[in-house]
């Protein structure tokens, strides 16, 4: 039972209420965030110019490679369903698992002197509810389900693209598991550090 | 009025506005929130509301605990946002704990602007208002007292239009209004009769239903739902495009719709209606319209007098039900005939032509119409509006062939001279292809719930408690008679007789809004306004750079404090309140308590409001919101308490409710097609009611009106931008660069530039700017720049992007409420009305200055204003502060 995101790129608008459900739901510090919308683009030449926007949450890498740095064990990988975790009273705050992430997704809660990450609103999972950014996406953009079931929504939603046409981020054996769709814009091999946060913001 | 005990702290705290709490820890804000001190059970309780965080009212799902208000998420039952809300929305507990909430109301105790202020009671502060009201209606007459609203998250409009009814005053005015959405109602009223297809208005309800509307191609002309509502119409279009959905978008910026769009436009701000001629010029020239509808069901065929502009009339009906008679050119006969409502298959009417009837010069509508666009080809339009005419003609093209089509038109072409005119042709794009009340289209007239007496907000403004002579002193609304439709002053006009005097001295202004500095045209021009006030009252959720000028500070409810009916699409949703803070009084019940007032000190008509019998339909006023509220739901047979637990319902089934064809349906008191709410019956492409306004005030003004200085025009025409970059003026060279504005998803107009959640993903506007433009200003990405026209400067970020036409550049509205205790109190920093023009050339029809398409020129600046707060952490001061709720106030 592999539990993750399909990210459905032709409907994310760049809102970024994603980022702010997330702080509500999450009580994640300002400056930082664990997730945060990228603009790709625009590329080309005015008027005939492409973008699209990148949801960067962190990507429940198969192998993920803040586990393996960290030198506590606070950050650890769930076995049911492959979440990636920080356990806060084992964190020291000494920013291993962030630097050892290719794609800069742990954030560093200022406050607590911890790192956070997404946690893919496991508590409220628990309770029913589906991840805060997912439940309050407004474009539908961002789709979360089991992967191992090829009935879930999120599998047949993959399954009704055609393959090139799914893509996830530059994997460097780590085994990144969100699952991206872009259909009809070309997609860019960035990394998301590499990329600028939505237009209409500088910071978050 | 509960007992007025406060700590010395606590008096500190309300003794300067926007005076900062000590930070407050971070990230156990939302722990402490939850009222783990409390003594008592531990409750959890989820009330279903609606958003007022900008217009759209999305429903809410908002946990309180403890009496303490700790999540909120989309509720899925809302069939318009479906469970979705966007970051405005989600930020409501921000806004509503924020440290620097109006909490008591406050009396200015130092000099106008020193910012020293001392706590009163609801009850002090209504009789320091009241008695200052009555001191200038007896000093210089009632009309002397102007109103005010707008600048985002407005609870209810009427509400201020009543109040200046009841007072005796004509002058309530909003920076919106005929710079936002008036002149599209009052061009979609007066040529059709229903509802407009704006998508930030929450109207074109026919698209909330993806997997059933048959529609095909959607214009997006100056709207970007993606920034103005992400999670009702924002969502509804990424739906549509996700069903095969064709958008052609419309929009010098390339706005998450654009990027997603099959065509886009990035026209030159202020060049729509020269766009729009020409695209009605090649569908009426490649005969794309449909023929048999526009002889049908518009006034295109009937012959107009072509001295008189106005129609020819067979004959005037005594009948209120039936429409006159016009004259067509039967082409059997080759004569003029009368056309019997609504059609007569005896006759074959021509649709162009140029005819003499009884020896006078007749032309066809249709036949005006052609020649008003003939000179705007393809070619034409590409040149004025700076685009590719292959591109336009793709954009034309995908709407008149991928059908049923619908044109969406939004808030840009409402912000300049050409605002009505625009709307106008927008109509006509849309009714000359038939796109009116089939399904798919956006135009339609489907069935509404019937609590609602006034469009959209629920208060009667007692229209008939103004005298005729106060209503003929509107300020402004003699040359621009179309703001009678909302009963609205003009600002520039009030803004001038606060300064000059004349007509008539202006002397009280109460307003209530966000930044009224932030909002209005040439900021800087009202100051001089604001000095010869001899009061200013000041109601609003946290202060503003506006209320460091006022004599009285209120505190208004947030959203998360107040009740609303709402109607979403087919069914009746509350709002209603989830907790109360402070001694925050709901807006709408404000204005009746300061009527009570003044009836105590001898208002007679404002004693006369709160007779039941003399008010009737009116309403008399309200001693509470239960109550007001009960009056509408009541004729469901519930209480407003029983309509707030029983929401959200549908009052009709889903297929009942969207009622196409209503024009077909017979009129049982004629027993003939109802026809559209027009004087007509028919779509009234040529407008001849705009003479009559012009003329009369007729439709809008109770009382006959002296005619304006010309007459409005009954076609759309196109009017080049005063500060036109086309000519080669010295101003152009100067200033070589047109300005846009528009929206971003984290704040409503002026509102909420004060939470740390979305300051910290926006904390300083951008300036768009294309690699060329920004190489020839000398800027880079991320530059502070000085952005200037000839009124005023201000700063922005720069973001040098592809995504924006060369010639123009834009820029959000901003205000820094960082800066309140300073001397500048944060609107002059970074605000985009520095720099717009609040003088004429005026739209003719409803005086819109201009807010969009102007000059400007960029330059390099140092670095940011000082003292603006721009890194995450700044805006700690800001966090929420755990408050215990308060009973509601009385008074």
């Amino acid at each position: 039972m592999k539990h993750g995101f399909v990210i459905d790129l032709d409907r994310c608008i760049g809102c970024k209420g994603c980022q702010v459900a997330c702080k509500q739901e999450n009580g994640v510090a300002l400056g930082a965030n664990r997730t945060l919308v990228r603009t790709v683009g625009p590329m080309g030449s005015y008027p005939d110019v492409q973008m699209y926007f990148l949801p960067t949450p962190c990507q429940q890498c198969a192998d993920p490679p803040c586990v393996q740095v960290c030198p506590t064990g606070a950050c650890w990988q769930n076995r049911e369903e492959g979440v990636v975790l920080i356990d806060r009273e084992q964190c020291i705050g000494c920013r291993s698992c962030g630097e050892a992430c290719p794609y800069q997704a742990n954030t560093f809660n200022q406050e607590l002197r911890v790192m956070d990450k997404c946690d893919t609103c496991i508590a409220a999972r628990a309770q029913g509810e589906l991840p805060a950014c997912v439940r309050n996406c407004a474009g539908g953009a961002l789709r979360f389900g089991d992967l191992d079931d090829p009935e879930s929504e999120v599998s047949r939603l993959l399954a009704s693209v055609p393959a090139e046409k799914v893509h996830s981020l530059r994997d460097f054996g780590n085994g990144p598991s969100i699952r991206y769709i872009l259909r009809r814009d070309k997609w860019v091999d960035a990394l998301p550090q590499e990329l600028e946060t939505a237009k209409g913001g500088r910071n978050g | 009025m509960q007992a007025n005990t406060f700590s010395q702290a606590e008096f500190l705290a309300a003794a300067g506005i926007g005076g900062l709490c000590p930070a407050q820890d971070d990230t156990p804000a939302f722990a402490a929130l939850e009222g783990e001190g409390r003594a008592g059970a531990d409750e959890t309780r989820i009330v279903k509301t609606c958003c007022r965080a900008c217009i759209a009212n999305c429903g809410v799902l908002a946990t309180v605990r403890n009496g303490r208000v700790v999540k909120l998420q989309g509720n899925p039952e809302d069939p318009m946002s479906k469970g979705r809300m966007c970051a405005k929305g989600l930020s409501g507990i921000q806004a509503l704990y924020h440290p620097n909430r109006n909490k008591y109301p406050l009396i200015r105790a130092g000099e106008r602007g020193e910012n020293k202020w001392r706590r009163a009671s609801w009850d002090e502060a209504l009789e320091y208002i009241a008695k200052g009201l009555m001191k200038v209606r007896e000093q210089y007459g009632a009309e002397a007292v102007a109103c005010s609203t707008g600048g985002g998250g407005n609870p209810e409009i009427w509400s201020i239009a009543r109040f200046c009814n009841i007072f005796g005053t004509p002058n309530w005015f909003e920076p919106g209004c005929a710079q936002c959405y008036l002149p599209r109602v009052l061009a979609y009223t007066m040529m059709y009769g229903g509802v407009d297809p704006s998508i930030a208005d929450s109207n074109a309800l026919e698209l909330y239903f993806p997997d059933e509307t048959p529609i095909k191609t959607l214009v997006l002309w100056g709207t970007a739902p993606s920034y103005s509502c992400p999670a009702s119409g924002g969502g509804m279009v990424s739906d549509l495009r996700a069903k095969g959905v064709k958008t052609v978008v419309v929009d010098p910026r390339m706005t998450p719709d654009a990027a997603k769009s099959d065509v886009w436009l990035p026209i030159r701000p202020g060049s729509d209606v020269a766009l729009m001629l020409a695209w009605i010029r090649y569908i009426l020239e490649h005969k794309l319209f449909d023929r048999d509808f526009v002889r049908k069901w518009t006034n295109l065929p009937y012959l107009v007098d072509v001295e008189s502009k106005m129609l020819l009339r067979a004959e005037k009906s005594q009948d209120p039900d039936e429409p006159d008679t016009f004259v067509v050119w039967d082409q059997k006969t080759a004569g003029p005939r009368p056309l019997p409502y609504p059609w007569d298959d005896a006759l074959d009417p021509a649709l162009e032509g140029t005819f003499t009837v009884d020896g006078r010069r007749c032309k066809t509508g249709f036949q005006l119409l052609w020649e008003r666009v003939q000179a705007y080809t393809l070619e034409k339009a590409a040149e004025l509006c700076w685009l590719d005419a292959e591109r336009i003609e793709r954009a034309i093209r995908l709407f008149t062939d991928n059908s049923p089509s619908g044109l969406a038109i939004g808030v840009a072409t409402d912000q300049g001279a050409n605002s009505v005119q625009a709307a106008m042709a927008a109509a006509t794009i849309d009714l000359l292809m038939g796109n009116v009340e089939r399904p798919g289209a956006l135009l339609q007239r489907f069935r509404t719930s019937g609590l609602f007496d006034m469009p959209n907000y629920p208060v009667p403004i007692a229209a008939r408690m103004l005298p005729e002579e106060q209503l003929k002193k509107r300020l402004g609304a003699n040359e621009h008679k179309g703001l009678h439709i909302w009963f609205a002053g003009h600002p520039s006009s009030i803004r001038d007789a606060m300064i000059t005097g004349k007509p008539y001295p202006v002397k009280a202004w109460i307003d209530r809004s966000g930044n009224k500095l932030g909002a209005v045209a040439d900021s800087q021009s009202w100051l001089p306004a604001i000095e010869n006030m001899d009061l200013i009252v000041h109601m609003y959720t946290t202060p503003t750079s506006f209320s460091a000028y006022a004599d009285v500070l209120l505190p208004a409810e947030e959203w998360l404090e107040t009740d609303m009916m709402v109607e979403t699409c087919n069914k009746l949703f509350a709002r209603q309140a989830a907790t109360h803070l402070w001694e925050t009084m709901d807006e709408t019940l404000f204005w009746s308590r300061l009527a009570k007032k003044c009836a105590e000190l001898g208002h007679e008509r404002c004693r006369l409001a709160f007779d039941p019998e003399f008010m009737g339909k009116d309403l008399a006023y309200w001693d509470s919101m239960d109550e007001f509220f009960t009056h509408f739901t009541s004729r469901i047979g519930l209480t407003w308490k029983q309509f707030k637990e029983k929401a959200p319902f549908e009052y009709l089934p889903r297929d009942q409710w969207r009622s196409y064809y209503v024009y077909r349906q017979t009129d049982p008191k004629t027993g003939k097609p109802g026809g559209f709410a027009t004087p007509s019956k028919k779509l009234e492409l040529y407008l001849e009611s705009m003479i009559t306004l012009s003329r009369t005030g007729k439709p809008f003004s109770l009382y006959e009106l002296p005619p304006a200085s010309r007459d409005y025009d009954p076609l759309p025409y196109y009017f080049e931008p005063y500060e036109s970059p086309i000519a080669s003026t010295e101003l152009a060279k100067e200033y070589p660069l047109v300005l846009t504005s528009g929206r971003v998803p984290f704040y409503h107009h002026g509102t909420l530039r004060n939470i740390p959640w979305l300051r910290e993903i926006y904390p300083a506007p951008e300036l768009w700017i294309h690699p060329t433009a920004a190489g020839q200003c000398g800027v880079a990405d991320g530059d502070w720049v000085w952005v200037a026209s000839q009124r005023g400067r201000t700063q922005a970020i720069a973001r040098v992007t592809e995504g924006i036409n060369p010639g123009t550049v834009c820029m959000e509205r901003f205000w820094n409420p960082e800066k309140l205790n300073t001397p500048t109190h944060g609107w002059r920093e970074m605000n985009v009305n520095m720099l717009t023009k609040a003088d004429a050339p005026f739209n003719d029809v409803v005086g819109t200055y201009t807010l969009r398409g102007f000059l400007v020129k960029v330059t390099k600046a140092e670095g940011p204003p000082e003292g603006v707060w721009l890194k995450p952490e700044d805006f700690k001061p800001w966090l929420p502060q755990p408050t215990e709720p308060t009973p509601e106030v009385r008074v």
